[in-house]
């Protein structure tokens, strides 16, 4: 709503100055070096902005990359530089049951933990806006998750899930609620969702403060307004809150998604993939393939095959904020 | 440590002045050139951090012993086995990282092509210490010639409660699989079943499942190491017991047991026995006051070990071996031949097998008579445990598809599959298609 | 808290009753569920091994507090690991990459967001795009680099190649933030004669402040928890960072040194959530007022 409002007032002043600047150039390039002149341009400056990335980006992830692709087009395993053989790496992990397994799970990982986190930190984010005793401790408190080193929160959940020492299964014992022994790993159709709760518990933290950033923008008067027109809590949320917050919500869910499709340390520490591959992800199967059978082309396929399927699930949201900025 | 202060405060100015000009690569590279290249004697072993610290501890000490023998600096670094893999991956293809490699599990096979030939080395100290067990030279001989020096095998066998054995009436350790189960059928009705991992684990689920099934008469291929006889009567059979014994006597949250998880469940009491490395015993007698039985005696009074049960087929055990690689991209091969030779020497190896006190075990057969054993009859069975050591890829060579079997988990899951339900038949059908996959 | 919820008169205890159900039960549950695992590091870290081997069922197992805490497992880390060195390193390499990565993602973002200039569209996307490739085996390729520019076993083997995935990510928050920022102030500036480059650093950079931070947070998070290429790159003890010497020297076979390693997870985090702490409060207040269109 105030986007709508914001915008033909910064369009009309932007047309305004355009005018100003027109008249005023003349008058700064004389007090201006020669170089400073330069940097008035925009292309220039555009290009001067984007130097240090592109050096960086160029020299550590170009050739990477480059090489990534290339290996996964041959026989290369470890030492061996191997043959070109066209897709057939593509070819054979297509048809491999593991790989199967292993995409699906990596889908049902993403959608799920994604969902989890957005929907799991906006609430978060909506309940530390309001005012309460010990806010700025709460505050700082929810962030731990993220902190802690992943490995090592991972080993204190892998602790805990622990068949034999599972103090969550010693908690809903006490209280009555289990008899027997819940395997969090062992039951392969629990142990995917184990790892989902993990990747929960260490993602929403990261979202529920950049929404609550994102929350302190929006203009107390529009609430209001809103209650005194008689719209509910619910409401207000989705008409109000959602629309205001949803540019920045689309950046972090986009970057979230990458990396949790992308994810390979929490699994590898807690299953491995295991059990019978019940947790394997693109990442893990990769690095399997790749660095414990050496077969390097093999496992860079299996690795990059996860680069056309991001793509569309990127494309598909950068779409969606393109419509939704109203370009 | 004064050198690294130094080192870091010359960063610290670098930082700035690479903030200030973005790219300060020359710099870095300036500052950092020198030390680190300008010496060509330097020597980089990497090996894992090893379960027993004593035994680190020796080979620290070695190190300057080293340095001064040979005229280089030697430096040891450790790093967690899992990890091992990555850094030598990374290692041989940019041709560059440390001069020694601890490999492990079939790996001289599997990097035969970067590795270098140490023939000379191996066979020397083959023959000075009575002959490497069979199976370590079929490891680290690829072809004609040897790619890593053997140097020790951390050998499996099953620690078991001796008190909860007698409570169900049985005096020694079960001979027979059948037994095993037998014995292990009361033990988990009285709450302590036998812990075993079918999950994806770096040790302890290949060391079970293997032997397993070769007690059966099972193997992954032929002996020319390409026609797949995994699905054999001999499979099939072995998968249907391991069903039952699982069932029967077996602690059913090991399907996601990593290779610590059997030795927590043991010494806390939870379970009655479990096939590992010696590493519980020794934890327990490291802490003593730390691990109680439930009847307050103290753990490790009440341990023993026992190898594997016979299967029809005999008794088979898959160990863990571990071996010196000097790599193909080192500058400093002759040197790190020189060394390899002084480290596995009788004189060297030896304060560091006392200080294994059994966990590892020699390469060579002359390190069973040693009088190490007589310090701990609990530890005895470890003496000849390397005798009954058999290599994944049986009965084919131990090569790279043998190695891609074992990190697919394909025979872990075999078991693991039918354990959760499949039928014994189509896991053994499922395996074998994928094995067929691998091996042709 | 408690105490007062009886208290108050009948219209307000409509409202307080909503208060509890609709605030107070989730927030409990969240904070709960949030620290519930960082409590049981805490435990752990402080227990006495002998009391970490109790199965679930066990009848002395207390598993939500120790009865004989002990410091042993802290000294352990500091007398025998070099766990403050790790530390320095980490903090080191953390920050440093942190500040390349937002000096590039700033610079970058703005001129996407704000300066027409052709290929601007595909630059964008190219920045983009490297956040997509998978990075699991990418540190293979990646060490050929690092042995060619021999920055093996140093800081600096990180810190240039923690922006790689930093960047990407600094890059498109601060677009975003960067859009939001009205245009008008920018252009009143150059009005009363600032140039472009002075507009961007002393009118738009400090209004992105929360933007900057929220970016800084991200990167410093993602350094200080990298684990492969840390481990891929760096050889002595003394150059190893947080999450590679603790693993590395506190699991040895398989035995894990679980006081150690949660002691370990918890000094190396504190720190951290200090900083945060404080950084949180400026950067929600700093939002607060900043951007209202």
């Amino acid at each position: 709503m105030s986007e709508a409002r914001r915008r033909p007032i910064a369009g009309g002043a932007g047309g305004a100055t355009e005018a100003a600047r027109l008249t005023t150039l003349p008058r700064e390039a004389t007090s201006m070096g020669p170089i400073a002149r330069l940097l008035e341009d925009e292309r220039v400056l555009g290009f001067l902005l984007l130097v240090p990335t592109v050096v960086l980006l160029g020299l550590f992830i170009a050739y990477p990359f480059v090489k990534g692709v290339w290996l996964s087009l041959t026989s290369a395993t470890v030492g061996n530089p191997g043959q070109f053989l066209g897709l057939s790496n593509y070819i054979k992990i297509w048809n491999d049951s593991i790989f199967q397994r292993a995409a699906y799970n990596t889908f049902v990982y993403t959608a799920i933990a994604t969902v989890g986190k957005l929907t799991l930190g906006m609430w978060l984010a909506l309940l530390l806006n309001r005012h309460f005793r010990g806010k700025r401790l709460v505050r700082a408190s929810m962030l731990l998750p993220f902190i802690v080193p992943t490995v090592l929160s991972t080993f204190a959940w892998k602790w805990m899930f622990d068949p034999t020492f599972s103090v969550l299964n010693w908690t809903l014992y006490h209280f009555g609620f289990i008899q027997t022994r819940i395997g969090w790993l062992t039951d392969p159709a629990m142990a995917l969702g184990s790892v989902i709760v993990v990747n929960i518990w260490r993602g929403m933290p990261f979202y529920a403060i950049t929404l609550l950033a994102g929350l302190q923008t929006v203009n107390p008067e529009l609430h209001e307004a809103a209650a005194l027109d008689g719209a509910t809590a619910w409401q207000r949320f989705w008409r109000i809150t959602w629309p205001l917050l949803l540019p920045v919500t689309m950046v972090v869910t986009l970057f979230s998604v990458i990396q949790t499709f992308a994810d390979f340390q929490l699994v590898y520490v807690l299953t491995g993939g295991g059990p019978a591959n019940a947790t394997h992800l693109f990442a893990t199967y990769a690095y399997q393939i790749g660095i414990n059978t050496g077969l390097l082309g093999e496992g860079a396929a299996v690795s990059l095959a996860m680069f056309p399927m991001l793509f569309i699930i990127v494309v598909i949201q950068l779409w969606y904020i393109r419509r939704v900025e109203g370009a | 440590m004064d050198a690294e202060g130094l080192n870091r405060r010359k960063f610290m100015t670098i930082s700035g002045a690479a903030a200030a000009a973005t790219v300060g690569l020359e710099g870095i590279l300036a500052a950092r050139q020198a030390p680190a290249h300008a010496q060509g004697t330097k020597l980089h072993l990497l090996r894992w951090n090893d379960f027993v610290p004593a035994a680190d501890e020796v080979l620290l000490k070695q190190m300057p012993e080293a340095s001064k023998a040979l005229g280089a600096e030697v430096t040891l670094e450790r790093i967690n086995a899992n990890d091992l893999q990555a850094r030598i991956t990374a290692a041989i293809s940019s041709g560059s990282g440390p001069d020694i490699i601890h490999v492990l599990k079939n790996w001289p096979h599997l990097y035969e092509k970067s590795l270098v030939d140490v023939s000379d080395v191996a066979e020397a100290t083959g023959k000075a210490q009575g002959g490497f067990y069979p199976a370590m030279t079929e490891l680290c001989k690829v072809g004609s010639s040897w790619r890593a020096v053997p140097h020790a095998i951390v050998g499996g066998q099953i620690a078991y409660r001796k008190s909860l054995f007698e409570e169900v009436g049985a005096k020694e350790f079960p001979k027979t699989w059948q037994q095993y189960r037998e014995v292990g059928t009361k033990l988990k009705a009285k709450g302590y079943p036998i812990g075993q991992t079918a999950g994806h684990t770096f040790g302890d689920a290949p060391v079970f499942w293997y032997s397993f099934m070769w007690a059966f008469g099972g193997k992954e291929v032929e002996k020319d190491g390409r026609t797949v006889a995994l699905n054999s009567k001999e499979t099939v059979e072995s998968v249907k017991f391991a069903v039952g014994f699982w069932k029967d006597a077996c602690d059913e949250g090991g399907l996601a047991w990593d290779d610590s998880n059997n030795n927590r469940a043991f010494l806390s009491g939870t379970i009655s026995a479990t096939i590992n490395g010696a590493s519980i015993y020794v934890e327990s007698l490291r802490n003593k006051d730390k691990y109680k039985t439930e009847k307050g005696a103290l753990m490790h009074t009440d341990i023993l070990h026992a190898p594997n049960p016979a299967g029809p087929a005999g008794v088979f055990h898959l160990h863990a071996p571990f071996s010196h690689a000097v790599m193909g991209y080192s500058k400093n091969q002759k040197l790190a031949k020189d060394f390899l030779r002084w480290l596995h020497g009788k004189e060297q190896f030896e304060p560091w097998f006392v200080a294994q006190k059994g966990f590892s075990v020699g390469s060579t057969t002359d390190w069973e008579k040693h009088k190490m054993w007589d310090l701990d009859p609990v530890m005895l069975p470890y003496r000849t445990a390397a005798r009954a050591f058999r290599l994944y890829g049986y009965a084919g060579p131990p090569g790279r598809a043998a190695s891609e079997a074992e990190s697919k988990y394909i025979i872990t899951d075999m078991y693991a599959k039918a354990i959760q339900g499949m039928k014994p038949e189509d896991s053994v059908k499922w395996a074998e298609s994928e094995l067929k996959k691998i091996y042709t | 808290m408690a105490g007062r919820a009886g208290s108050g008169a009948g219209m307000v205890e409509g409202a307080r009753w909503r208060k509890w159900v609709f605030f107070y039960v989730p927030l409990t549950f969240f904070v709960v569920g949030t620290l519930f695992p960082f409590y049981w590091m805490l435990v752990t870290a402080f227990r006495p091994d002998g009391e970490l081997y109790r199965p679930w069922r066990a009848v002395n197992n207390t598993p939500f507090w120790t009865t004989h805490p002990t410091v042993e497992h802290v000294l352990y880390l500091f007398q025998q690991t070099m766990f403050a060195t790790w530390l320095w390193n980490t903090m080191f390499i953390a920050i440093v990459s942190t500040i390349i990565s937002l000096f590039c993602g700033l610079l970058a973002g703005y001129a996407l967001a704000r300066l027409r200039f052709p290929l601007a569209g595909g630059l964008g996307t190219g920045i983009f795009v490297t956040y997509l490739v998978p990075p699991t085996l990418l540190f293979i390729p990646l060490a050929d680099i690092i042995r060619d520019f021999r920055l093996g076993d140093t800081p600096w083997s990180l810190i240039l190649t923690y922006p790689t995935f930093l960047i990407p990510f600094c890059t498109w928050l601060m677009m975003g933030y960067f859009k939001t920022i009205p245009k008008e102030l920018e252009e009143c500036a150059r009005i009363d004669g600032a140039s472009r480059l002075r507009a961007m650093v002393q009118i738009i950079f400090p209004i992105a402040t929360p933007g900057i931070l929220s970016a800084g947070i991200f990167a410093f998070t993602l350094s200080w928890n990298e684990f492969i290429y840390a481990l891929v790159f760096l050889s002595s003890p003394q150059q190893k960072t947080v999450p590679v010497g603790v693993v590395s020297e506190l699991i040895r076979g398989d035995v894990f040194f679980w006081g150690p390693l949660m002691a370990g997870a918890l000094l190396g985090s504190i720190p951290v959530a200090l900083i945060y702490s404080f950084f949180v409060e400026h950067y929600v207040a700093g939002l607060t007022g900043a951007v209202k269109g």
